[in-house]
């Protein structure tokens, strides 16, 4: 299986931080925040806000559980465990950025607006992926991709973080 | 008449091998190693040395123990839902089929033996419909009500020998005293179980682990104690015979044990088999065939009960035979009836878990369910005038009995033996 | 955690069972701070609630609690009448099986009712209290709620105070603090707490020997007196024999020890007044907790009645 190396998801990171930067320059810090979709989204958003915020554009960091928005609860014998959702803002009129680990489907991404919107009315929302490796059944599609794996991944991507796997690399 | 021979038979007091001459003689042969009178038998010999014509029907009992019938002093036929002559007929096929061949049938819903009516019925259907001896226990009271006197007059003329409201205590005890004492001079027999109403009420199982687990309220022991003791004292002092119905404590075995040796006379008791062999952690999780009345014990008193019945204290033991529609039984622990069946199972589980791991002998089972609860009912054939001995029944401890819905034959399924499989198989009658 | 239909009883949970439903109770929590306090987990499934027995407390948290998992909520009236007539569980359990519900949350005066229904209906069978028997819902109520103010209940001291003989609270309450670690006693009036070769639990019969023990929580049982048809013990002396009086609410405060109850609270009998608003009193925390712990377990458990969907 091709993997992709810690230092390359590093810079990977970086060019991410740099594309928000651009992006979002007149969004005046205060109205940004990066909320990742628990697990993996949400150590991504972490490290996204602090460079941000090491490169002067302060955003507010958040993370959601999907889990009782999953569309599939009532197919599966177990429930899955349930993990806390951290959104300590108000997210009227506020531009998220929905950060996830692997694109596919696109269900977990349609899930994540619902909880979104049950929050607040958030001014604009961008998803934005570490990876991409297709096979959409919705019609959603991301704003940024860091690697699109789209083409080249034979339907397995799996991403390991230093903060939850205690190793980190992406392999495909 | 021609005779049937039954050829190395093992008779089970002695373990001797012999053989039998069944016919009818003009008198019982009482056998000669003890005193059991052994009716339809007009010859018996050791294994061997009998003379059997050619060609005379035998029977080769060869690895099968022979012993007279079971007379089973406790059991309730009542089959809710079915007629009287269905539950006559299920309860005598389950009788024989456990090695019984006539039992004491307490009065319960649709026998109430309060009236000579009744009992007239009740032996017409018997006669037809049973293949067991069925003697009725007469009602203490009437509709068993606790309140007015049947009238046992009429009921001994029926042939009734024990009164019993079906284990029931009276609540008053100045009635219970009153009937005793007019009883006493008909030579009647009362069949209680001891208990205290007021301490015995809205409680469903023995007070211990399992009752504080299942958050149910426990029938402390003293209250059959007390009961024990008040029937006695009462019984003493009318000059009334007295068999205290299944003692399920330690202290109850003591008091009886006490009474007995103070001289007491006219004083038995008996014990259900269920008690000798569960306690109350069998009831596990509500399970309702170990509701029973009185509850499951501790071991302690399971090991009471059975020395009671080795040095003759406790003098029967008894099925407490009750039918429970499967639907009453899956009921919640607290509305479902109390009782179990055990007539169908009697003989193979007293074999099984009292006579095979050595804690009865044959002969103490024999006394306990053949000569004891015969001697306190005196069973009577009013038409011959004769008494009703036991007949001889065949018992093959080394075949297994798987004990399904299709093998118990009395109606119902309450049994805890249900799905086991339990040592022995019984033929009775021999023919 | 392994799929589970029913809970009837805390001892039928296994330990993983038991934390995976507290761990997801405090995400429940979490519903509660958002301006949409709904999520749509139980979407289109149907919610029964069975009360043989009066209980406003408990069958609106489990409401309140099946709403917020997106639940559709029906209520069975049980009319006295027809369990005065008898009519049997049996016939009762028939009528929910033609309602196809997924879920039926049941009280019942009789211990073990719950248990029966369960094993006869495909549905989700929630014990909210039957007889002296359990209350599991309860338990897990109260164990978030020592967690929550306490971070970990392995090693804390509980003593659970009233009528424990008649108390299904009691008895699930102290098994499911056990099996966490927690060491649990009871206290009350003779009559009414135990033997100790029963229940495995130390049994108290007087404050000195609590205040010796040196408990964290102090855990209150209503006095129910209307269940109770032959005095047990005196109910006049209850209130200075075993209530917390303001001579004893004195020593609470300076031993810093929590007082919990599981309502509604008797004033003046087993609590003074003062006790309702002294600082480390969790009473209401259990009752906002109550409906998160009853969503997490709606949440865990798997009718079987979706497989055949």
């Amino acid at each position: 299986m091709p993997t992709i190396s810690k230092e390359e998801i590093e810079k990977a990171l970086d060019a991410w931080t740099t594309h928000l930067l651009q992006a979002h320059a007149t969004s005046k810090g205060g109205n940004l925040a990066i909320v990742g979709i628990v697990s993996h989204g949400d150590v991504l958003a972490r490290r996204l806000v602090q460079k941000l915020s090491a490169a002067g554009c302060p955003a507010h960091y958040g993370a959601i559980d999907i889990t009782l928005y999953r569309d599939d609860l009532n197919l599966r014998g177990n429930r899955p465990a349930l993990r806390s959702s951290h959104l300590p803002f108000s997210t009227d009129d506020m531009t998220l950025i929905l950060v996830d680990d692997v694109l596919s489907t696109g269900r977990t991404a349609r899930a994540a607006l619902e909880v979104l919107w049950e929050y607040g009315r958030p001014a604009r929302v961008e998803l934005h992926c570490l990876t991409d490796r297709g096979g959409r059944q919705l019609p959603i599609q991301p704003d940024y991709v860091a690697f699109d794996l789209s083409t080249v991944s034979e339907g397995k991507v799996v991403v390991h973080l230093q903060e939850i796997d205690g190793k980190e690399d992406i392999s495909y | 008449m021609t005779n049937t021979y039954i050829t190395n038979a093992t008779w089970a007091l002695t373990g001797e091998k012999i053989d039998l001459r069944m016919g009818h003689g003009d008198e019982p042969v009482t056998h000669y190693m003890s005193d059991i009178p052994l009716p339809g038998v007009n010859g018996i010999t050791p294994a061997g040395e009998m003379q059997i014509p050619a060609g005379a029907r035998t029977i080769n009992a060869e690895g099968k123990m022979l012993l007279p019938a079971l007379f089973d002093l406790h059991a309730t036929i009542n089959l809710e839902g079915h007629s009287k002559r269905e539950s006559i007929y299920r309860a005598g096929q389950a009788a024989n089929h456990g090695g019984v061949w006539g039992m004491l049938v307490m009065p319960s819903k649709g026998f109430i033996f309060d009236n000579a009516a009744t009992l007239d019925s009740f032996d017409d259907a018997v006669s037809q419909r049973s293949f067991a001896t069925m003697v009725p226990a007469g009602c203490i009271t009437e509709d068993m009500a606790g309140a007015q006197q049947a009238p046992y007059n009429t009921l001994a003329a029926r042939g009734v020998t024990i009164l019993s409201d079906g284990g029931k205590m009276p609540d008053s005890l100045l009635m219970l005293h009153r009937a005793m004492k007019y009883a006493a001079e008909m030579d009647l027999t009362f069949a209680i179980r001891g208990d205290v109403p007021c301490l015995s009420k809205n409680t469903y199982m023995h007070p211990g682990t399992t009752s504080y687990s299942l958050g149910l309220h426990g029938t402390p022991a003293c209250a059959e104690e007390i009961g024990i003791e008040t029937l006695i004292r009462l019984a003493k002092d009318a000059g009334a015979r007295l068999h205290i119905q299944t003692v399920s404590t330690a202290e109850g075995v003591d008091i009886i044990r006490r009474a007995k040796s103070n001289g007491m006379k006219g004083l038995t008791a008996e014990v259900a088999l269920h008690h000798l062999l569960y306690t109350h952690e069998d009831v596990g999780d509500y399970n309702t065939t170990f509701k029973t009345l009185p509850p499951l014990r501790e071991k302690q008193d399971c090991e009471a009960l059975l020395a009671g019945v080795k040095d003759g204290t406790i003098d029967c033991i008894v099925t407490d035979h009750t039918p429970c529609l499967s639907f009453a039984k899956k009921q919640d622990f607290v509305s479902a009836p109390h009782g179990m069946v055990a007539l169908d199972t009697f003989l193979p589980a007293i074999y099984t878990y009292l006579i095979k791991p050595g804690k009865l002998s044959w002969a103490e089972v024999i006394k306990a369910c053949c000569t004891a609860p015969v001697a306190i009912v005196n069973p009577y054939d009013r038409e011959e005038d004769t008494p009703v001995a036991a007949p001889l029944l065949l018992f093959a401890p080394d075949e297994e009995q798987h004990i399904t819905p299709e093998t118990l034959s009395c109606g119902t399924t309450n049994s805890p033996l249900l799905g086991t499989v339990v040592q022995g198989t019984v033929t009775l009658p021999i023919n | 955690m392994n799929p589970r239909k029913d809970l009837v009883t805390i001892d039928a949970l296994s330990d993983e069972d038991i934390r995976t439903i507290l761990d997801s109770t405090s995400a429940m929590k979490d519903i509660f701070t958002k301006s949409v306090k709904k999520v749509p987990a139980l979407k289109g499934k149907s919610v029964l609630t069975l009360f043989y027995e009066p209980s406003t407390r408990t069958r609106s948290s489990f409401e309140v609690a099946a709403h917020r998992l997106s639940a559709d909520v029906t209520t069975f009236t049980v009319s006295t009448s027809s369990v005065v007539k008898g009519e049997s569980v049996h016939d009762t359990i028939d009528t929910l099986m033609s309602m196809k519900m997924d879920y039926i949350i049941v009280r019942h005066k009789n211990s073990g009712i719950p248990a029966v229904i369960a094993r006869h209906c495909k549905a989700s069978v929630i014990n909210a209290g039957d007889g002296a028997h359990a209350h599991p819902s309860q338990a897990f109520l109260d164990a978030f709620t020592i967690k929550e103010k306490y971070g970990e209940i392995a090693g804390k001291r509980v003593v659970i105070i009233g009528d424990i003989l008649h108390s299904r609270v009691a008895r699930s309450t102290s098994t499911i603090l056990r099996r966490l670690g927690a060491e649990v006693a009871y206290m009350g009036p003779g009559p009414l707490v135990p033997l100790q070769q029963h229940t495995g639990i130390p049994r108290f019969t007087n404050w000195e020997q609590i205040f010796e023990w040196k408990p964290d929580v102090i855990y209150l049982l209503r006095v129910q007196n209307e269940r109770i048809d032959t005095p047990f013990f005196p109910v006049s002396d209850y209130h200075s024999a075993f209530g917390v009086t303001e001579e004893r609410l004195r020593r609470i405060d300076d031993l810093n020890l929590s007082i919990m109850h599981p309502g509604p609270v008797n004033r003046g009998v087993e609590i003074c007044d003062a006790a309702m608003d002294y600082r480390n009193t969790l009473i209401n925390n259990q009752v906002e907790n109550g409906i998160a712990a009853r969503m997490s377990i709606l949440y865990h458990l798997t009718p079987q009645t979706q497989s055949n969907d």
